[in-house]
Formats: structure tokens, C-alpha cells, sequence
């Protein structure tokens, strides 16, 4: 029962990834490399966050404004981390269209260029899951499981797990949003995407009151289907456009 | 709609960095599901990799520090000693003694070493197997163990799986060191493998040259990682035939452009081929032909390897005559890899002696034929992985990258500088580093936000 638990608590969490993975990503040894580099860079900027918060570790668990100041540095630090992945991207975009065109292939789809962009946003959804969902996963695998005083009508773990795809959602797709919004130039959705990832770190914030957590997970959930929505939306259209084009 | 390069570049990379993947997760599993069946008040026990000193909780950081050290240097003397012994059996044509003792290695390691796995498996989660079934499934498993990692005629998948399972049972056997003997082990064993293949005189590189001045595999276990997924012949060119074709011309658009090969992460090789698409035709024939010149020279070669060559060398590319099978096997050489283990696990007793000769070297190298990876790469990276899933899934996965990372690089470096390179230092390296990053600095942090349900 407990082992069984502690999967289900993985699958929630990174059951839609896992899905992604093997139907997108896996059978495209590019897509695989693009995706463990991002999931390496999103590690690293974690690291770097944490060794710039270590001197106030811990935060006093009752005062509100330290963690709202953490969660503003971090997704400051990790949007101005998207737009450094996004000029390599541009320069691996080049290189690789130079080696279709000496190799005689045809350039990259459109499509292939999206897919890039995911499996970029899958890394960092994944590392967020990893990092901040399945590694406190361990005990659950154990018997017995934990509450916290602040959430108290549901276990931890599915709490974190629930709240983990949520996110996983956001970077997932918010990537594909940021790339297609920088390479048409478009700031509404370059600036989208800070907002809603801002909006969603928020959000978690609901959690810090008594009870909170009823009400911060449909918000998040809101902001996560937004994102969801807008990002079809504009890959139909880009589609759609590229058909007719052609 | 014609197939994306997106397909075809990477797989060499992805066919290595898989296997060392699967080797990594098993470890972890193993570790996490037999360290909860009997913690930490088990005996430690006395290998040559703890000679020197052994480890107790209750001493003191200086004492477990120099102890640790001290372990590592006698290891890492006893490593390069039997190395050499090696090297001068190979020099003076000892091969069929080699060849016997490797074999009698792989059958030690497999039945003691995985048989003594097997058992703990069997105890913790009880399933129910009487002794006699057990020794004939163990004795079988050995069995066929030796003869798919030695000999041809077997399926590729064989040996690739009995090869990993290998690097798991040494590796297995490695996270029961204690602690810092490990952490001063992997740092010792990373220095080491650095100087072996590269220093002028050092033995790995001695090896090396020995064995391809001779056009002999060399003398220890090989590995060899095909695509398992089926390839028709449009769909070779992909990096492999990006790093081939770097490492035949590496040197000179070195010189052409210096700045594009030196520390650009990723992608050199891209730039490295500016050559057209003729010139690539050439060339991929030319390396056929030597991969068949290889094959018909080298003694060790398997029959699959003879039945290609012998085509490659009268048909050429795409002709009719092939049947299917053939043409898909024909299609693979292309990407085909070989990953050698210069390790020869040989191991004579769990007690004692027992980890002095496993590992030789962790080493990456082109040749003609492609890409080599030690077998003792996937077990170091391998006990660097248990050891971190001792601690938390955190540090395991912070790890895991590092390692997979590292690994990239020095295949990266590998299609820049055409010559054998050792693959633990870099990856090593990043592990350790990211391990006590992870664990000091992360992990406070991570855990701190997480169970307050703040996330970002």
C-alpha cells in the first residue's frame, strides 16, 4: 500500500511529462540532449538561488514578506535565465540548419522547432518536479505519511505533488510560448510568460494562511490552464499561417 | 514529409549515454531497496579498496580524512601495479592467458559477487526459491553470462544487457565502502585515470598504442552498443558521422578556425564540418572500407562482424542484393559503437583481494570504428550515484546530471582531439562538486520553501 502510494504520488506529479516524454521526445536523440541540458540549467540556477538565500536560511515560518521577496528574486533570476536559453537556442538553430543544408536534409519544420522548445520547457518542468516534489517523496514511500499544520485536510505529499504538476504544466508550455513569442517578436507573449510564472509563485503564497492551500490550488490550477489555452491557441495559429504560406 | 535531422543527430551520443543511464538507475534502485533491509549496523567490510584503514562512525574528521586518503592511495598504487602487470603480459603475447583469465573473471564476478546480490534480493523481499533451483538459475545466468560477453554469434542485446549487469554488481559491491573512503576513492581514481591515458608512459595509454599498433581489440571486455531501434540506410549522418568525420579532420579546421573549437559548448562539431555533401559520400565509404579492412585484419572479431565487412567491402552502399536484415545491419555500422571495457573485473574473493584489478580504466577513445567507453566509467559514475542515493533523491538526481553532463563534454572533447581520453575526471569531478553543492547548499533551501508549499 505504501509503495503503491508513493507512485501514485510520482505519477500525479510527472505522470503528464512521462507521457510527453515517450511519445514526443524519446525517439529523438536531439530532443533527449536539449531536454537533460535545460534540466542542467534550471539545477544550476537553483543552486545559485539557494547559495544566495543560504545566509537567511531559515526564514522565520511565520512572517509573510521573506518568502514573497524569495519568490520574486527567484523568478526574476529564472525569466532572465529563459532569455539566455533562448540566444543559444538561436545560435544551435543556425548551426543546425547549416549542417541540414550540408547534409542535404531538408531545415528545420516549424514543428521541429516547436518540439525543440518543448522538450526546453519539459526539462525545466521536470527538474522543478524532481527537486521540489519527488525528492521529499522518499518518506512517503515508507508507512505512514505527513500533515502540515496549514493544510491540514490533505496529506503533504499530494499536496506537493498536485501543486508540482500544476507547475510542471507552466514551464512546460511556457517555453514553447516565450520561444515562439521571441522569434516573432511579439511582446505580448514575451511578457506573458513572466507574468503568469510571477502569478503562479504568488499564488503558493495563499498557502501560508490556515486552510490556504483549498483555495491557492484552484488558483493555480487557473493559471496553468491559461497558459494551456493560450499556448494552442498560438501554436494553431502559427499552424494554420504556415499551411497557408505553403 | 522527408525525416528531420532532428532524428538522426545525437544517437551516438544518446546510445551512450543510455546504457550508463540504465546502469545508474539500477544502482540506485538496489541501493535504495537493500540499504532499508539492513541499515547501517552492518559490518564493514575489509576489500582492498579499505586496506589501510577502517572506517568507524565514532572517529574523528581528521582521522577519517587521512584514513580515507590513505585508502585511496593504496588503491589507486594497487590499480596502476596490476595495470602494468597487464600491460607487460599483453606486450610479451600472453593474449590467451589474458583472454582465459578474463574469462574466469567475468565468472567469478557474476557468480560470487552477483550470486551474493542475488541472495539479499531473494531475502529482503522473501520470495520463495529453493536452493538447488537458485544455484542452477545462478550457474545458467553465469554461464551464459561468459559466453555472451566473450564470444560471437550471440545477440548484440545479450551482451549489452550482461555487460551492464557487470558495472551494476561491481558497482553494488563498491557502495559498501564506507563514506569518505568512497568520495576519496572516486577523486583518486578521476586523478589517476587522468594521468594513465594521458601522461607519456602511462599504462592505459601504453595499452592503447600496444593494442592498435597491433590492430588487436585490447585485451579486456568490450562493449558494444548498436541501435537497437532499426535504421534504414537514408538514415545514417548523424553526429557520429559529424565526430568521424571531425576526427579525420579535426586537425585542420582546428587551424582554420581556432576559436570555434575551443570552448564552445555543444556544437563545435557543427562548425567543425564545413565540407560538402560529396565530400561526406567519400568519406563515409572510405570508413567502410576500413571498418572492413578492420574486420578481416582483427582476430577478435565476432562472425557478425566478418559476415558485414566481407559485404561492405564487395557490394558497397545500397544495392539490391542485400537482404533486409543485412541492409539494416549495414545501415547500423554506420552508428555502430563500441564501448570497451579495459576493465576486466577480476575478482578473487568478496574478503579480501577482491577489488584490487576491477577496474582498469575508465577511458573514451575514436578509432576507425567509433566511440569506446570504459566499463569502468559505468561503474564509477555508477557508486557515485549509490553513494549520493544514500544521502537523498536530491543529491542522486543532481548527480545523475553532472555525471550525464560531464559525459557530454568529454565526448565533445573526444570528436576535437582524435585520441583516447579518460572519461571519469570531468564527470568526477562535476559529481562531487554537485553532490556537496546539492546537499550543503540546495537541499536547506529546496526543503525549507517546499514544506511551507511555497514553490516557484
Amino acid at each position: 500500500m505504501t509503495v503503491a502510494a508513493g507512485i501514485g504520488y510520482t505519477l500525479i506529479a510527472l505522470g503528464p511529462s512521462l507521457s510527453l516524454f515517450i511519445s514526443v521526445i524519446a525517439h529523438k536523440p536531439f530532443l533527449i540532449l536539449t531536454l537533460l541540458s535545460s534540466t542542467l540549467l534550471w539545477l544550476i540556477s537553483l543552486i545559485l538561488l539557494s547559495a544566495l538565500w543560504r545566509g537567511f536560511l531559515p526564514l522565520n515560518s511565520t512572517i509573510l514578506w521573506p518568502y514573497a521577496i524569495l519568490i520574486l528574486t527567484s523568478v526574476i533570476f529564472q525569466e532572465a535565465l529563459r532569455v539566455l536559453f533562448w540566444k543559444v537556442y538561436r545560435r544551435l538553430e543556425d548551426m543546425l540548419d547549416a549542417f541540414a543544408d550540408r547534409v542535404s536534409k531538408p531545415r528545420l519544420y516549424l514543428t521541429d522547432k516547436m518540439q525543440i522548445a518543448l522538450a526546453g520547457g519539459l526539462g525545466h518542468g521536470i527538474a522543478h518536479a524532481v527537486f521540489f516534489c519527488l525528492s521529499l517523496l522518499t518518506p512517503s514511500f515508507g508507512p505512514a505519511t505527513y500533515f502540515i499544520d496549514r493544510c491540514s485536510q490533505i496529506p503533504f505529499f499530494l499536496v506537493s505533488a498536485i501543486i508540482a504538476l500544476a507547475f510542471v504544466t507552466i514551464h512546460t508550455f511556457s517555453m514553447v510560448i516565450a520561444f515562439n513569442g521571441y522569434s516573432e517578436g511579439k511582446k505580448v507573449d514575451q511578457y506573458f510568460v513572466p507574468v503568469i510564472h510571477l502569478a503562479a509563485g504568488l499564488v503558493t503564497l495563499v498557502n501560508f494562511a490556515s486552510g490556504g492551500c483549498v483555495i491557492g490550488i484552484p488558483l493555480i490550477y487557473i493559471m496553468a490552464i491559461l497558459t494551456l489555452i493560450h499556448c494552442g491557441k498560438m501554436v494553431w495559429r502559427r499552424l494554420m499561417e504556415n499551411r497557408s504560406r505553403r | 514529409m522527408e525525416s528531420s535531422i532532428l532524428e538522426t543527430i545525437g544517437v551516438e551520443i544518446i546510445g551512450v549515454m543510455s546504457p550508463v543511464s540504465i546502469c545508474m538507475l539500477l544502482v540506485v534502485l538496489l541501493v535504495y531497496s537493500l540499504s532499508s533491509a539492513d541499515p547501517l549496523t552492518s559490518a564493514p567490510i575489509r576489500t582492498a579498496a579499505n586496506l589501510v584503514y577502517l572506517e568507524t562512525p565514532s572517529d574523528s574528521t581528521a582521522q577519517k580524512l587521512e584514513g580515507a586518503l590513505l585508502n585511496a592511495l593504496v588503491f589507486v598504487i594497487l590499480i596502476a601495479v596490476v595495470t602494468f602487470l597487464l600491460v607487460v603480459l599483453y606486450y610479451y603475447n600472453f593474449t590467451n592467458f589474458l583472454k582465459n583469465y578474463m574469462r574466469f573473471s567475468a565468472f567469478f564476478v557474476l557468480g560470487s559477487m552477483g550470486g551474493s546480490i542475488f541472495l539479499s534480493i531473494i531475502q529482503h523481499f522473501s520470495i520463495p526459491v529453493d536452493s538447488i533451483t537458485c544455484l542452477i538459475l545462478l550457474f545458467n545466468f553465469t554461464v551464459v553470462g561468459v559466453l555472451a560477453v566473450f564470444s560471437g554469434g550471440i545477440p548484440i542485446i545479450m551482451r549489452q544487457s550482461y555487460m551492464v549487469f557487470l558495472g551494476i554488481i561491481v558497482a553494488a559491491w563498491f557502495t559498501k565502502l564506507p563514506e569518505w573512503t568512497t568520495w576519496s576513492l572516486l577523486v583518486a581514481l578521476a586523478l589517476y585515470d587522468l594521468v594513465a591515458v594521458l601522461a607519456p608512459g602511462g599504462p592505459l595509454k601504453l595499452l592503447v598504442e600496444l593494442a592498435s599498433s597491433r590492430d588487436e581489440e585490447l585485451p579486456a571486455l568490450v562493449y558494444e552498443a548498436r541501435p537497437t531501434v532499426s535504421r534504414g540506410p537514408e538514415n545514417r549522418g548523424g553526429l557520429g558521422l559529424l565526430v568521424a568525420e571531425v576526427s579525420d579532420s579535426g586537425s585542420i579546421e582546428l587551424q582554420a578556425h581556432p576559436n570555434n573549437n575551443l570552448n564552445r559548448n555543444g556544437n563545435e562539431n557543427l562548425h567543425n564540418s564545413d565540407r560538402p555533401a560529396a565530400d561526406n559520400q567519400n568519406f563515409r565509404s572510405e570508413e567502410v572500407e576500413r571498418n572492413g579492412d578492420e574486420g578481416e585484419r582483427s582476430p577478435l572479431v565476432s562472425y557478425n562482424r566478418e559476415r558485414h565487412s566481407s559485404d561492405s567491402g564487395s557490394s558497397g552502399y545500397s544495392t539490391e542484393v542485400l537482404t533486409p536484415e543485412m541492409r539494416q545491419h549495414f545501415g547500423n555500422r554506420e552508428t555502430e559503437i563500441h564501448i570497451d571495457g579495459e576493465l576486466s573485473p577480476l575478482v578473487e574473493l568478496p574478503s579480501l583481494q577482491n577489488q584490487i584489478e576491477m577496474e582498469r580504466v575508465g577511458q573514451t577513445e575514436v578509432t576507425s570504428r567509433g566511440i569506446r567507453l570504459g566499463l569502468g566509467d559505468f561503474v564509477f559514475y555508477s557508486v557515485l550515484v549509490g553513494r549520493a542515493a544514500m544521502y537523498d533523491l536530491m543529491t542522486v538526481y543532481a548527480c545523475y546530471l553532472a555525471i550525464i553532463s560531464g559525459l557530454g563534454c568529454t565526448l565533445i572533447l573526444l570528436s576535437v582531439c582524435h585520441r583516447a581520453l579518460p572519461a571519469l575526471p570531468i564527470s568526477i569531478t562535476l559529481g562531487v562538486i554537485f553532490y556537496f553543492l546539492t546537499r550543503l547548499v540546495m537541499e536547506p533551501f529546496v526543503v525549507g520553501t517546499a514544506t511551507n508549499l511555497m514553490m516557484f
